[in-house]
């Protein structure tokens, strides 16, 4: 196979909870404490995004995929690990030197309410990347390159003179989308772009990141909670639960059949449309906080399968077939 | 004699330059332990017609015909004194977000004896003691500490069930859930509704179930109506229209979700969007977005007619069933 376009290597990322220096100390038992904490939000993530593909990141609120995209991006610097694009190193550049990766990698935001500038029409916030980016155009040559992403998002070239709360929630994230394809970008993270659109909306603007797929030869990192979104976009997914990615395979397969015991929970969890009551797979009490994480398999707490190994070994990402990787000792052992 | 029964309920919102229609006449009934859903996406007017079963459009909306009948008596008609009566009492009502329905400064304890003692005459012990059956009922863990402790030291799934517990309290006839899981994740979606259902169907009450999930309709609920742009455009037993929808624009909705196309294939899509209030068309409010619309459906609002068990509001469907009435007419 031939090299990825993004590598993300062990990446972790954790935030500080604890404060400043005199926040952490605490007069306890005759004496004084430091007390220090983070929320591990990535706990060793590694992944690959081949050229051409849309590799799906899910899990629940809190698993740390939305952090995955914005270390990815940039927005957030690594607590440990890296981030490569085609082979270079980007996560510690910095400046001049990140300048045409910002340009070649993109981001489309879940809520296009906020991610428009309420103060700019729609033709500067278009005009602004490009030229930022390609400060050598003409006038007249970013006018054409607006026009042109403009139309091929949807949006009518004549409504350039409106402000972006003029719209709807559908057409805004046509918008925001065509912020992203002005500057010919090659990869685009998409964190949650449709969760806040209604349905009929949402199968417009999949359709609409799907076309443009084919068109610019684009890459995708699409990060969602929705599972049956991803059944129809993802080339391949991975399922990320506590910071973890407990399983990584290609669409079809996953969903065939799927190996980890929280993504068979995660899946059976999907109401569908021939059900006529709930059927789904029942786990035992709650997302744990990642201020402290379980011992062992994060997963470990909830699991029905879940033994002494799970309790005190951490289950590493292991390929059971072609397509499937699964971080789970049961799996492992063929318990399950 | 059905247990609710909204007749041609109209609501309007007064605003500067004329009053926008929020809901223009809705009917549907509501049988004692019966499960509705109300489906629609944001706009069509769910939430408002959620609202108004408790007369609780506030200003400037207001109910500008129609009446909905509790128990034979027209709450639209009734005043506020004795609307607190049946408010939370004999309906309640559970919201989307639980962080904004409970207080955050009293404890779940204090909120829910405050809620039975508005409407019973016991001593705050046997209030106290009802709050704890209602928790078990909803089978949180550790109810008794539950008693005592604020919101926002529960998970967002526990606050939910204690929203749940909270409209149990007075054995309630009718709840009234607006997106009562919209807010949670998928595994404790499942969860809350599984356990809404059956204590809906334990305890016979009936449910209203506003959502945009047509999943949710289907695992939850026995009948649902379809709502556009404030018009009920489709309803009859959920089965029914989600295997054979009529409305093109419910037929729509279904083939749009990601589960129902070919992955990796475009999906099907409605083309626009909901007209806003302040400019709806006219004739049939959906005809813009419509494969099949006609001249009749730009000029005329078309009348309910029976499909099999469902009633829908459309030309299209109507003209269909005159030409298979002619059909079975000419056979011998």
């Amino acid at each position: 196979m031939t090299s990825p376009l993004v590598e993300i290597r062990d990446l972790e990322k954790q935030f500080d909870l604890s404060g400043s220096l005199l926040e952490q100390i605490t007069f306890k038992d005759g004496r004084f404490q430091r007390k220090q904490e983070a929320v591990h939000a990535i706990n060793g993530v590694n992944l690959q995004v081949h050229k051409g593909e849309a590799l799906c990141v899910v899990g629940e609120s809190g698993c740390g995929k939305s952090t995955v995209a914005r270390t990815v991006m940039g927005l957030l610097s690594p607590t440990a690990g890296e981030i490569h694009y085609d082979g270079k190193r980007i996560d510690n550049l910095k400046g001049r030197d990140a300048l045409p990766y910002r340009r070649k990698m993109q981001m489309i935001f879940q809520n296009p309410y906020a991610s428009l500038n309420p103060r700019m029409t729609i033709q500067q916030t278009l005009e602004e990347p490009v030229r930022f980016h390609q400060p050598d155009l003409s006038q007249s040559e970013v006018r054409a390159k607006v026009q042109e992403v403009m139309q091929s998002v949807g949006i009518d070239p004549d409504w350039g003179a409106r402000f972006g709360h003029e719209f709807s929630g559908g057409q805004r994230q046509r918008i925001a989308i065509a912020r992203a394809l002005a500057v010919d970008p090659e990869f685009i993270v998409a964190d949650e772009p449709i969760s806040a659109l209604d349905v009929s909306i949402q199968a417009q603007v999949l359709n609409l990141m799907m076309e443009a797929q084919e068109t610019r030869n684009l890459t995708y990192l699409f990060i969602t909670h929705d599972l049956a979104v991803v059944e129809h976009f993802g080339t391949r997914v991975a399922v990320m639960y506590l910071g973890r990615v407990c399983e990584l395979a290609d669409t079809k397969t996953l969903f065939a059949n799927p190996r980890h015991p929280y993504t068979q929970a995660l899946l059976s969890a999907i109401p569908k449309l021939e059900d006529e009551r709930p059927n789904y797979i029942r786990l035992q009490g709650e997302v744990p906080t990642p201020v402290n994480l379980p011992s062992g398999c994060v997963f470990h707490g909830r699991c029905p399968h879940a033994n002494e190994r799970c309790r005190t070994e951490v289950p590493r990402l292991i390929a059971t077939d072609a397509n499937v990787q699964v971080a789970c000792h049961a799996v492992e052992e063929g318990r399950l | 004699m059905a247990l609710l029964e909204v007749k041609n309920l109209d609501v309007r919102f007064a605003v500067r330059g004329g009053d926008l229609t929020a809901l223009r006449g809705i009917s549907f009934s509501l049988d004692k332990g019966e499960r509705l859903g109300l489906v629609g996406e944001s706009g069509a007017g769910k939430s408002v017609a959620a609202f108004s079963v408790l007369n609780l459009i506030a200003k400037p909306g207001y109910i500008a015909g129609g009446q909905i009948l509790f128990e034979g008596k027209d709450l639209a008609a009734m005043s506020e004194r004795e609307l607190r009566k049946i408010r939370g009492n004999r309906i309640a009502m559970i919201f989307q977000d639980p962080m904004m329905t409970l207080n955050p400064v009293l404890t779940i304890g204090t909120q829910m004896v405050e809620a039975i003692l508005a409407h019973r005459k016991i001593s705050k012990k046997e209030a106290r003691a009802i709050a704890l059956d209602r928790l078990q009922k909803v089978q949180i863990p550790s109810p008794e500490k539950r008693l005592d402790q604020y919101p926002h030291e529960l998970s967002g799934g526990m606050r939910q069930r204690v929203i749940i517990a909270i409209a149990l309290l007075l054995d309630p006839e009718v709840i009234i859930a607006d997106e009562p899981t919209t807010a949670l994740d998928v595994t404790i979606q499942a969860e809350i509704m599984d356990l809404l259902l059956h204590l809906c169907e334990q305890e016979n009450v009936a449910l209203m179930l506003i959502t945009h999930d047509l999943g949710v309709v289907s695992q939850v609920t026995q009948r649902m109506l379809v709502m556009y742009s404030g018009r009920i455009i489709e309803q009859g037993p959920t089965r029914d229209i989600i295997d054979n929808a009529q409305h093109p624009y419910t037929g729509g909705l279904i083939s749009a979700l990601p589960q129902m196309g070919e992955p990796g294939a475009r999906l099907f899509q409605i083309p626009g969007s909901m007209p806003s209030l302040k400019n709806v068309p006219t004739g049939c409010p959906f005809h813009p977005r419509c494969e099949y619309a006609t001249d009749e459906c730009r000029q005329a609002m078309p009348d309910y007619v029976q499909a099999g068990r469902v009633d829908v509001a459309c030309f299209e469907v109507s003209k269909r069933i005159e030409q298979e009435k002619h059909m079975q007419e000419e056979r011998p």
